[in-house]
């Protein structure tokens, strides 16, 4: 195991990995790699980032009730899925990432793509769920200033967030299938998978229209009692 | 050996105005089973936080708490962690990992011991407790009993010398709560282990307990062993009603000074068998009021939660008359909450029929039957909060709230969760009575109460049924249906084995019955209450000896 | 019985990832078909009462997935007809016929992994990497169904205030929202007994340990070993990409250099030693009964 003691050099860390490290492996895999190989570099992105956060999550200092917050609102968005019409992932993962902070919205994304599929069954998918609504957790952290302040900031970002998460599992699922990014193939799959955007973005839109306000109320309330 | 010595200790909330804790001193003797006994707001469960450091509340604090002659403030952070354990009320929101193998090692994982020790450590539990046959279950799937028992079982892994427990059999139903406290006096008699328990349940508690520590307003007014302590409680009602029912009788007679005070029904038996004749064996048969209208029908049901499922309503059939407090007792799964449900039409049944009013239950289209016809009070009321204070939970519930006695003005402005237990379970009260209902359900009104709000909440359902309104609720609490029920019905395996007025009902059980029944059983007939235990021997007269 | 079920998790993982990675690197025929009969065998052997809508999905989804590539992708030289001018080409057709194959096999690969791995070896594995992340992950497992269960309370309890209706699909997702609601702020709030009864227990006094029920015993370490050899075998084709295929423009002979021999030799031996455990011990246990 990674154990950083030094809080600035974890800080750094943080810093580099999503901005630096993962664009450069990126690049190593369409430059060294022959193009077919881009899934699995994906994957290997996926992988690589999943495994440093989890390194740098265990060596920093958690308190229980951080922890359980956590816990709380993976779990809330995971039974939340097994309510039809209703997919409160992502933006949950927004709202914690918005008010516990950025490591707890990564922790928050991929711990509920963990468990959701515990629930509906692992595939090659599972890391890559885990970077993608990791990642939007963590940029909720960074974002969380102005997505508090502007409610319509954080509705677009919901839709984007929604959107782009669909769009870029679907070029995953092209590439591991055909190899590399095919543009027909990809319009094809997302002309298919339109309705599914389209719901999961009315859907992520419309949860954080009702419930980030009382949401984010609750959890300040939460924080005060908890003393966090 | 002394273990736990409290001096000078006062404490004082930030936000609130008078201390919570004024200037208490006791000290605890290794081994020695202590229960702490006080009414909601007396202050027994900040003291028991007090002793736990991890849990201590934050506030101004003065006076000290020494553990094995140091203070708590001195010991390292294990030791504090591992020899003082602590459980607490709700036994579903205390266990934190999802297999029942995990819950027993988290202690142990976070002390940082080696698999071996952990290992050694949960087998030992496991056998101890007889946990090994749901060792690789997940915690989740367990009774209320066995997450209360892994929870204390999850203390003990850490091998505590003192075990703090703040009303841990609160929310269990009354088969499990004795199981649990006959665990606990296990570990304190073969262990030695010292055990500091707060309960509001004292009838078992106290019979078997080394010292009994009363608190009223943040003061110590009894620190004695139980049958030297209660008479001290004399002249103190809020803490006396949760006395067991034998001491509370001698007490009720005058009889505390003569003699010791029982604690035990055996005991309560003997005294009255001492001290009175009977010449008159029972009271008056009370003038039933028989309005013959039948407010509820309950006609052959059938029910079954899935097609694959066993049968929880099994051809189930009763009534309940207008105006009349109808009571339903039985063990947990007998299908009395089920069927409390299929009247509230949650539940939809498979067969048979439901007659509210005179009217089938499917025939109340749009959510009528609940407008102004039938109410819920579920055994959660958490579950029917929806805002942020009080003010805006009851917005339009304001004069059931008046007439319930809860204050308003005070707590305007309070989360509904900050309110006390017995506070909730008014205000949710108030909001379901809001829409006028004519048939009122209730789902185990009395659990997890203390003594005061289960009187306040029995008398508030007297008053209501007095007014006219039909009540029918499902509870575990012999002693609270026999006070407030005008009939009761035994539950067994999805139907109904036997009814009557309490009277019947509870003097031709054996077993299920009160504990003035218990008492008074051979010597008088069909007594069911502490008072009208009291009445006949009043009327009997003591008996020359 | 010690099938692939009772090995140490570890162990476990690192087949079923190597397994399915082998198949996924390199669109090669030959290894994905090895792949997917071994993956189709575990999975059979292992569910004996699987009902055949399982595989009725997957076969559909090869299907499709089959299909979709000669009608979207028009390389390749021989022609096998034309549609809207649009020419079906045999290279096309073949290549979706191996993606297909691939990503059923690498599914069937996963479905016997998430059957074996159960929650507590899936925290045993993440355990390794962080024991924080474990715990949490516990922690949301066992709050999990205890929210499905207060959610279908809060729902029925609204119901009787007439606050949750179900007329029409806007109504029930007002309703549901208004649940779902009320659960964060009963989970919000409850949670803090959580917190408290981990403090109480010494949460954050030093450092953790993570314990686990399983521990690494011979026969892991043997199946590890042998895991690690067969992917080293494999690596050398792998990584030189003796074992790429061409489909286009024309479909070239399938790759026979001793690299890929041997790959597909020891990918071979690599996916069906769970199968072969599976029956080896069936068969022993058989034995064991008729001695009886």
């Amino acid at each position: 195991m990674i154990v950083i003691k030094n809080a600035s050099l974890r800080r750094i860390i943080s810093r580099v990995v999503p901005y630096i490290a993962i664009p450069l492996i990126v690049a190593v895999g369409i430059f060294v790699f022959e193009e077919k190989r881009w899934a699995m570099v994906a994957l290997g992105v996926a992988v690589c980032t999943v495994l440093l956060f989890l390194a740098g999550f265990d060596s920093g200092k958690t308190g229980s009730r951080r922890l359980i917050l956590s816990a709380v609102l993976s779990a809330l968005s995971v039974a939340g899925r097994f309510i039809p019409i209703f997919k409160p992932v992502t933006a949950i993962t927004m709202i914690a990432g918005m008010w516990l902070g950025g490591e707890a919205g990564f922790l928050v994304g991929s711990m509920s793509a963990l468990v959701s599929n515990i629930y509906f069954g692992h595939g090659p998918w599972t890391p890559f769920q885990m970077f993608a609504w990791g990642m939007i957790g963590l940029f909720s952290g960074y974002l969380s200033v102005p997505l508090r302040k502007s409610r319509i900031f954080l509705l677009i970002a919901g839709a984007l967030a929604g959107g782009l998460y669909s769009m870029i599992m679907d070029i995953w699922t092209i590439m591991w299938y055909n190899g590399s990014m095919d543009l027909s193939l990809y319009a094809a799959a997302m002309v298919t998978a339109l309705p599914h955007t389209i719901i999961y973005v009315l859907s992520n839109v419309i949860f954080l229209f009702i419930l980030a306000g009382p949401i984010g109320e609750k959890l300040s309330r939460v924080k005060i009692k908890y003393g966090v | 050996m002394e273990i736990l010595r409290v001096e000078n200790l006062s404490f004082k909330y930030p936000t609130g105005k008078a201390p919570t804790l004024k200037e208490l001193s006791f000290s605890v003797n290794e081994g020695e089973f202590v229960v702490l006994c006080g009414a909601t707001g007396s202050g027994k469960s900040t003291l028991l936080r007090l002793l736990k450091r991890e849990l201590a509340p934050l506030g101004e604090k003065s006076g000290s708490v020494c553990y094995g002659g140091r203070s708590l403030e001195q010991l390292d952070a294990r030791t504090a962690a591992s020899e003082i354990g602590f459980v607490m009320q709700r036994p579903e929101q205390q266990i934190a990992a999802d297999k029942v193998w995990h819950e027993l090692a988290l202690g142990l994982e976070n002390l940082g011991e080696s698999q071996d020790v952990i290992r050694r450590r949960c087998a030992e539990m496991a056998g101890y407790f007889g946990i090994a046959p749901w060792f690789d279950r997940e915690t989740s799937k367990l009774s209320g009993g066995q997450k209360q028992l892994l929870n204390l079982a999850a203390v003990m892994a850490m091998n505590p010398r003192v075990l703090i427990l703040d009303e841990p059999t609160a929310q269990l139903d009354p088969i499990a709560a004795s199981d649990f406290i006959g665990t606990l006096l296990k570990i304190n008699r073969e262990l030695s282990l010292t055990v500091i328990i707060a309960e509001h349940r004292l009838e078992e508690l106290i019979p078997v307990c080394d010292r009994l520590i009363a608190l009223d307003c943040g003061e110590i007014v009894a620190d004695a062993p139980p049958r030297e302590a209660l008479p001290l409680l004399a002249s103190r009602p809020a803490l006396l009603r949760m006395m067991p029912a034998a001491s509370r009788l001698s007490m009720a007679l005058g009889l505390e000074t003569k003699g010791e005070v029982p604690l035990t029904v055996r005991e309560g038996k003997r005294m009255i068998e001492e001290h009175y004749t009977n010449k008159v064996r029972s009271l008056p048969a009370k003038t039933p009021v028989a309005p013959e209208v039948n407010a509820l029908e309950f006609r052959d049901v059938w029910f079954r939660y899935s097609q694959k499922g066993e049968d929880i309503l099994r051809g189930t059939s009763f009534h309940v008359k207008q105006g009349e407090f109808f009571c339903i007792l039985g063990a947990n799964g007998s299908g009395k909450t089920t069927a409390l449900g299929a009247v509230a039409a949650i539940n939809r049944i498979f067969s048979g029929k439901i007659k509210i009013f005179g009217k089938q239950l499917k025939d109340y289209k749009n959510g009528t039957l609940y407008q102004s016809c039938l109410a819920w009070l579920p055994q959660d009321p958490q579950t029917l909060f929806l805002r942020n204070t009080l003010r805006e939970e009851l917005k339009g519930a304001e004069a059931e709230a008046a007439m319930l006695g809860l204050d308003l003005v005070k707590y305007a402005d309070t989360h509904p969760y900050d309110l006390s237990g017995g506070e909730q379970q008014l205000a949710a009260l108030a909001r379901v009575l809001s829409t006028k209902p004519k048939l009122l359900l209730l789902d185990e009104p009395t659990k997890g109460l203390d003594a005061a709000s289960r009187e306040r909440i029995t008398d508030i359902l007297r008053r209501l049924r007095d007014g006219g309104m039909t009540i029918l609720a499902v509870t575990h609490d012999a002693e609270f249906a026999a006070d407030a029920a005008d009939r009761c019905a035994l539950f067994f395996r999805g139907e109904i084995v036997s009814t009557g007025t309490p009277r019947e009902f509870f003097a031709a059980n054996s077993f299920y019955t009160t504990a003035a029944n218990r008492m008074t059983r051979g010597h008088y007939d069909g007594i069911v209450t502490l008072p009208e235990a009291v009445e006949i021997c009043r009327l009997n007269g003591e008996a020359k000896a | 019985m010690k099938t692939i079920a009772d090995f140490n998790p570890i162990v476990q993982t690192l087949y079923f990832l190597s397994a399915a990675l082998c198949s996924m690197l390199g669109m090669n025929p030959v290894m994905i078909v090895i792949s997917l009969v071994g993956a189709l065998l575990l999975y059979i052997l292992r569910a004996e009462d699987e009902k055949p809508t399982g595989h009725l999905f997957t076969l559909l989804l090869f299907a499709v997935t089959a299909l979709i590539n000669p009608l979207f992708y028009h390389n390749g030289a021989t022609v096998l007809l034309v549609i809207n001018n649009n020419p079906i080409t045999l290279e096309a057709t073949l290549y979706g016929i191996t993606a297909g194959a691939m990503i059923i096999a690498v599914l069937y690969h996963f479905r016997s992994f998430s059957k074996i791995m159960t929650s507590d070896r899936l925290m045993y594995v993440f355990g390794k990497l962080s024991g924080k992340f474990a715990l949490t992950l516990s922690m949301t497992l066992r709050y999990i169904p205890l929210f499905i269960t207060q959610m279908e309370r809060v729902r029925a309890a609204q119901r009787t205030t007439g606050q949750y209706k179900d007329g029409s699909i806007a109504d029930t997702v007002k309703s549901d929202l208004r649940v779902f609601s009320v659960m964060i702020t009963w989970a919000l709030e409850n949670g803090i007994v959580t917190a408290d009864s981990m403090e109480a227990r010494g949460y954050g006094t030093g450092k953790r340990t993570s314990f686990a029920l399983w521990r690494m015993r011979r026969r892991d370490v043997i199946f590890l070993l042998l895991i690690l050899l067969l992917v080293g075998l494999q690596l050398p084709a792998l990584l030189s990409g003796a074992l790429t295929f061409t489909f286009y423009p024309n479909i070239r002979s399938l790759p026979t250099s001793p690299a890929a021999i041997l790959a597909y030799i020891s990918y071979g031996a690599l996916v069906l030693t769970p199968s072969a455990i599976e029956c080896i011990e069936r068969a022993k246990w058989k034995y064991f009964v008729s001695k009886i």
